[in-house]
């Protein structure tokens, strides 16, 4: 892909190969959106990587691209959105294939998207037709991707349906979405997600439309059948409470940008970017007693008008002046495992 | 039962034991149905009971929250209070200082246009509340317009430019329209909106649920600012139970159409007395990962139906603690503990004998395995 040359990122090499304790690498990802003002790089330069089992959450605010990072993995970007650069590197029958070049609508793309990697979103009609039964959905899944017959299907569907949780498999496989209460359609979101048992799930603000007692059941649902089916789990989501309720590891994300990526433990006890921070600092805790709420100054820039340097310098009470507003700051790591993108941890010495 | 409550919330004396609280607006029996149609003749086949005999008093410089689900009804009750919707029984009476107290329900257009001045909204979505074809000299200062508070153009100018320095915006963006503001700035566009006439009561529905964390830290700051500079007294209506325990000095929480319990907010949160309460604060997420193992109370089900309730206590059929009793008779909202601090109110059978879970044995679980 002659992208990947013009944004300058990697040399153009054959597909590395991933080791086996990998699911899923996502290697300098660059998504960028084209329209009449300009482009809009929504993702710029973001790398993580899955391994078997995993639940990683992403977090940020609105316009960070947590969910067009998750787009971008599953082929699904708007049209006006493309990949520019970077890779997204994913086991597939003993191989390894990079998702960013696959054609997105090519055979390939289409035996993995719902197989090998599923995803549920925040509102359950974006998932289903309104026009079918749920069963006729999850069955329809089932025998793209397996060769088995409409009453294996069936069954297996039904199984799925008692294992997320509905009160009455066997009618409801036969219902329509819009005989489901909300936190029931979010179950039946999941069963469709996960009928073809993929080996990672990516989760897009799956509990944010819902009540707080419905979101606690799909935590919880969410929580069982990862440890029972032993799939990784991307979590997206802009609550910070989710995170720490169900991630294991979490990326920071602003404006596009990685700033922050840690263990869920170093993420809330040490956090070290000042936008993590930050944010930690405005949620209201329920604890005891009158916690004082520190917000960050100033709000979001518009995608129009990105600062140069360091994408949070105007919003950053540690600003070093003559520095963050020139460079960008490249993601390091500080102790095992937890890296930031922040000069405030040394790396401005050697820019030019 | 309302008399109870009135006279139980005017003789006790709270926190701050010298200043007696005085109500500024006081709910009584509040009674919202909608008629459930059907067929060709539109038929009334049943009624949704979205709000079903509600009463709480609002006190002067108070922040009350009613906190609860989608469905509970703590939108359509916000909405009866500042009459935007007709209830269908109940007293809301309204006092200013010195002057008498109004129902605001038995009130005529003229009358109620004059009492609304004094209690303001501001609603969830900045986007669409504010017109998009008006700059902010014309959103802000249109209530001024209407209600011929101000005489001419300049002493508009001049009350807008007031009002935008007040939600801590420049007075010169004055002649810009809403496009040019990012979620947070709008919300402050809307709250200078309700400001305009110097209300004494701002019902704030919620206010800050569409905004990013970030920001919504700062309007939650910025509503806490206003209301010591000017005095406001804030009806809070919210679903997340953090910002409600920040914002608010009381909380009432509502299920299907009822309130179940109401309490100064440490104290409900440290204690809840009904069962609804402790799942309520037991299933919000903690920004926390040391208590990511606590026990939790998962409900099951959904949130009632106010179409078609339970028999007995609405929330029976999701209460763990549901007893015969809970089956056949609905409990009525009445006080609780408290005979060493602040009257509180639960409708539960057996809100006195249950050990209820709150947040601070959840911190201290957490804490110690």
């Amino acid at each position: 892909m002659s992208n990947t040359l013009q944004a300058g990122a990697l040399p153009p090499t054959r597909t590395p190969t991933l080791s086996a304790d990998t699911l899923l690498s996502v290697r300098n990802l660059q998504t960028h959106f084209f329209s009449r003002e300009g482009a809009v790089k929504a993702v710029d330069g973001v790398s993580f990587d899955i391994k078997p089992g995993e639940i990683l959450g992403i977090a940020g605010e609105s316009g960070c691209g947590k969910s067009v990072t998750s787009q971008s993995i599953m082929r699904i970007l708007p049209k006006n959105g493309k990949i520019v650069g970077g890779e997204i590197l994913f086991n597939h029958a003993n191989q390894t294939i990079d998702l960013a070049t696959t054609e997105p609508e090519g055979r390939l793309m289409r035996a993995i998207r719902g197989k090998e990697i599923a995803m549920i979103f925040q509102e359950p009609m974006t998932a289903f037709s309104p026009v079918y039964t749920i069963g006729n959905q999850i069955i329809e899944t089932i025998r793209i991707h397996q060769p088995v017959s409409k009453g294996e299907a069936r069954e297996q569907a039904i199984e799925m349906l008692h294992r997320v949780g509905m009160p009455n498999p066997g009618r409801n496989i036969d219902q329509y979405t819009f005989n489901l209460s909300g936190g029931m359609r979010q179950r039946a979101m999941v069963a469709l997600a996960l009928s073809c048992r993929p080996k990672l799930l990516i989760a897009d603000e799956p509990t944010t439309a819902v009540d707080v007692t419905i979101q606690a059941q799909i935590l919880k649902l969410l929580r069982e059948i990862q440890a029972d089916l032993g799939m990784a789990i991307i979590m997206i989501t802009h609550d910070l409470g989710v995170i720490a309720e169900l991630t294991e590891r979490v990326m920071i994300m602003y404006l596009g940008k990685e700033v922050e990526y840690g263990t869920v433990a170093d993420l809330f006890h040490r956090p070290q970017h000042p936008y993590t921070r930050g944010l930690l600092a405005s949620i209201p805790k329920m604890e005891p007693g009158r916690v004082a709420i520190n917000p960050i100054e100033g709000s979001v820039p518009s995608p129009y008008a990105m600062p140069a340097g360091c994408k949070f310098h105007p919003r950053c009470p540690d600003f070093i002046a003559g520095v963050c507003e020139r460079h960008d700051p490249p993601l390091t790591e500080i102790a095992p495992g937890h890296q930031v993108s922040c000069y405030l941890y040394g790396g401005w010495e050697v820019q030019p | 039962m309302s008399a109870t409550m009135a006279n139980d919330s005017a003789n006790n004396s709270a926190n701050n034991g010298a200043m007696a609280k005085r109500a500024i607006i006081s709910v009584r029996n509040l009674v919202k149905h909608f008629p459930i149609e059907a067929g060709f003749l539109r038929r009334q086949v049943g009624v949704v009971k979205a709000v079903d005999g509600v009463s709480f008093d609002l006190n002067e410089r108070e922040t009350l929250a009613l906190v609860g689900e989608s469905g509970c009804g703590k939108t359509t009750t916000s909405r009866c209070v500042i009459q935007a919707l007709k209830p269908t029984a109940g007293q809301v009476l309204f006092q200013m200082d010195g002057a008498p107290a109004v129902d605001l329900t038995q009130l005529g257009k003229k009358e109620l246009k004059a009492a609304r001045r004094n209690i303001r909204m501001i609603y969830q979505d900045p986007y669409s509340s504010l017109n998009p074809r008006m700059n902010l000299l014309q959103i802000i200062g249109e209530p001024l317009v209407i209600n011929r508070a101000v005489k001419g153009r300049s002493e508009l100018q001049d009350r807008v430019a007031e009002l935008l320095r007040m939600v801590r915006l420049d007075p010169s963006a004055m002649n810009r329209y809403p496009h040019a503001f990012s979620g947070g700035q709008r919300q402050r566009i809307a709250i200078a909106r309700a400001l305009a006439l110097s209300p004494k009561v701002v019902i704030a529905d919620e206010a800050v649920s569409a905004l990013d964390v970030s920001v919504q830290a700062q309007i939650l700051n910025l509503l806490k600012e206003l209301q010591r500079e000017l005095g406001l007294t804030y009806l809070f209506v919210a679903h997340n139970l953090a910002v409600v325990k920040y914002e608010a000095d009381r909380v009432a929480v509502m299920y299907a159409g009822k309130i179940v319990e109401i309490a100064e907010t440490e104290a409900l949160y440290l204690q809840p007395m009904h069962p609804y309460t402790e799942a309520l604060i037991s299933a919000a997420p903690n920004p926390d990962p040391d208590t990511k193992n606590r026990p939790r109370i998962t409900l099951s089900g959904d949130v009632a139906d106010v179409g078609n309730l339970p028999s007995g206590c609405a929330f029976h059929p999701r209460c763990q603690y549901a007893q015969e009793r809970c089956r056949q008779e609905t409990p009525m909202l009445a006080q609780v503990g408290g005979a060493d601090g602040p009257a509180r109110f639960s409708a539960c059978h057996f809100a006195e004998q249950l050990e209820l879970v709150g947040i601070a044995a959840r911190v201290e679980e957490a804490r110690h395995g």
